[in-house]
């Protein structure tokens, strides 16, 4: 509650108004930069990697903090201070908030063939928790502590930004984690997972069922690890990539609500385990 | 339960702000005319607001209004929907990947003071990260496997 109560005083424009400004403008500025600069696809041999305007808008964005260049740049200092990055977290949760709304109104069109696509899709949206068995005991092995909750809860997209910032706040453990995991995936994503939809047919496991794990909830990694699958098995290249795209509509669709109601209450539940049985051997 | 009016109305003004820098960001990224924007925008920040006002009035269900503005937009774009036509028509004009780029832009800025602690997660994030994603893929994959077996797909 007095997360809450904090929140609100943050919001609060009045008297507060130069620290608004300075904030808006530098992301302003921020994003007219990053947006003339554009997409930019980079040809490695295995992959093509995709550098989208966030990406760059994320790297500026931290560069002029104060830690960073803002250390040896008075002026930087001077525009993005302490008040400035408390005020940007909440923004954070706000802002995610449109792209909820537009991104429903991408599903909803497509209702019809998601009604229609089988059991198969909809039951393997709970192979997604699969994740957390393997990531929470190596992320606390790691040494990680409350950020292994945020860090490997889901694989991080928006969806579990919001819901993370909107539980725990972004500066949060769990935040830094969520978005730790978050960052690595739209740095590392397409190139890692057109990696794995290559290679993953040496699981054995049928490329139908590999197709429908390409669904992440992520356009960009379902369109690179469908596309390196459906390279490889050229075949049964129409229904791999109808498999794909209609299991990454259905994360998306589904992704904020087992987040909610599984994947968070199952992550917090064996984090509790693992470190009280971790204590009480010491 | 006490509904703050002041903080609600707080939340509208930035809202309102980041679709301003939405708007001017596809503006210059996709060429988008600004003013065709508007009214889809206007839509966009209407629904937003609603979700946090229901978020505000129904604290024992939780449910982010993250999901609700979602779902919200999801119900209204149904085929069957008599909203579905005329809210596309005006929502489209507001690329989805423009509204991605402020977030960030914020998200940068946010963890401005957390750069030590970043530093402290270091590699092993991009571990785990890794583990994270292969867990999620061959989870679902596996389960699928198994329910096309059964199914006789496969």
């Amino acid at each position: 509650m007095s997360d809450q109560k904090n929140e609100a005083r943050l919001v609060e424009w009045r008297g507060r108004t130069s620290i608004f400004a300075r904030l808006f403008l530098s992301v302003l500025l921020i994003v007219i930069i990053t947006e003339l600069i554009g997409t930019k696809t980079v040809d490695v041999r295995i992959a093509k990697i995709v550098l989208l305007p966030m990406l760059f808008a994320v790297v500026i964005a931290t560069l002029i903090t104060p830690d960073v260049l803002g250390k040896s740049i008075t002026i930087l200092r001077k525009v993005i201070n302490k008040d400035e990055i408390a005020l940007a977290g909440p923004l954070v949760a706000l802002s995610l908030l449109p792209l909820a709304v537009r991104g429903g109104t991408l599903v909803g069109p497509a209702i019809g063939r998601v009604v229609q696509a089988g059991p198969a899709l909809l039951l393997q949206e709970l192979g997604n928790l699969g994740t957390i068995f393997i990531g929470l005991p190596v992320a606390i092995w790691l040494g990680f502590k409350r950020e292994a909750v945020g860090a490997t809860v889901s694989i991080c997209r928006e969806p579990t930004l919001g819901i993370i910032s909107e539980r725990y706040g972004i500066g949060s453990p769990e935040g830094t984690g969520a978005l730790g995991t978050y960052l690595v995936g739209t740095v590392l994503g397409t190139v890692f997972f057109s990696i794995l939809g290559s290679v993953a047919l040496a699981s054995r496991l049928h490329p139908y069922a590999l197709a429908m794990a390409c669904g992440v909830g992520s356009a960009s990694m379902m369109t690179t690890s469908a596309g390196a699958l459906a390279a490889a098995v050229p075949e049964m290249k129409d229904t791999i990539l109808a498999y794909a795209a209609t299991s990454n509509m259905l994360t998306g669709i589904s992704g904020v609500y087992a987040e909610v109601f599984l994947a968070l209450p199952l992550v917090n539940f064996l984090y509790d385990k693992i470190s009280s049985r971790k204590r009480g051997k010491r | 339960m006490r509904f703050d009016t002041r903080n609600i109305l707080n939340q509208l003004i930035i809202l309102l702000l980041i679709g301003a820098i939405i708007l001017a960001g596809q503006r210059v990224g996709y060429g988008a005319p600004v003013a065709g924007a508007i009214p889809g925008m206007l839509i966009i920040v209407a629904i937003a607001m609603f979700s946090i006002i229901i978020k505000e009035l129904l604290p024992k269900i939780k449910f982010p209004a993250f999901a609700w503005a979602s779902l919200i937009g999801l119900v209204l774009t149904m085929p069957f929907m008599p909203t579905a036509e005329p809210l596309l028509r005006y929502v489209k004009a507001v690329n989805y990947m423009a509204i991605t780029t402020p977030i960030l832009a914020f998200a940068g800025i946010s963890v401005g003071n957390k750069i030590s602690e970043f530093k402290r997660l270091s590699w092993r994030i991009v571990v785990i990260s890794f583990v994270v994603f292969t867990g999620t893929f061959f989870g679902s994959a596996i389960v699928a496997h198994i329910v096309l077996k059964l199914q006789g797909i496969i």
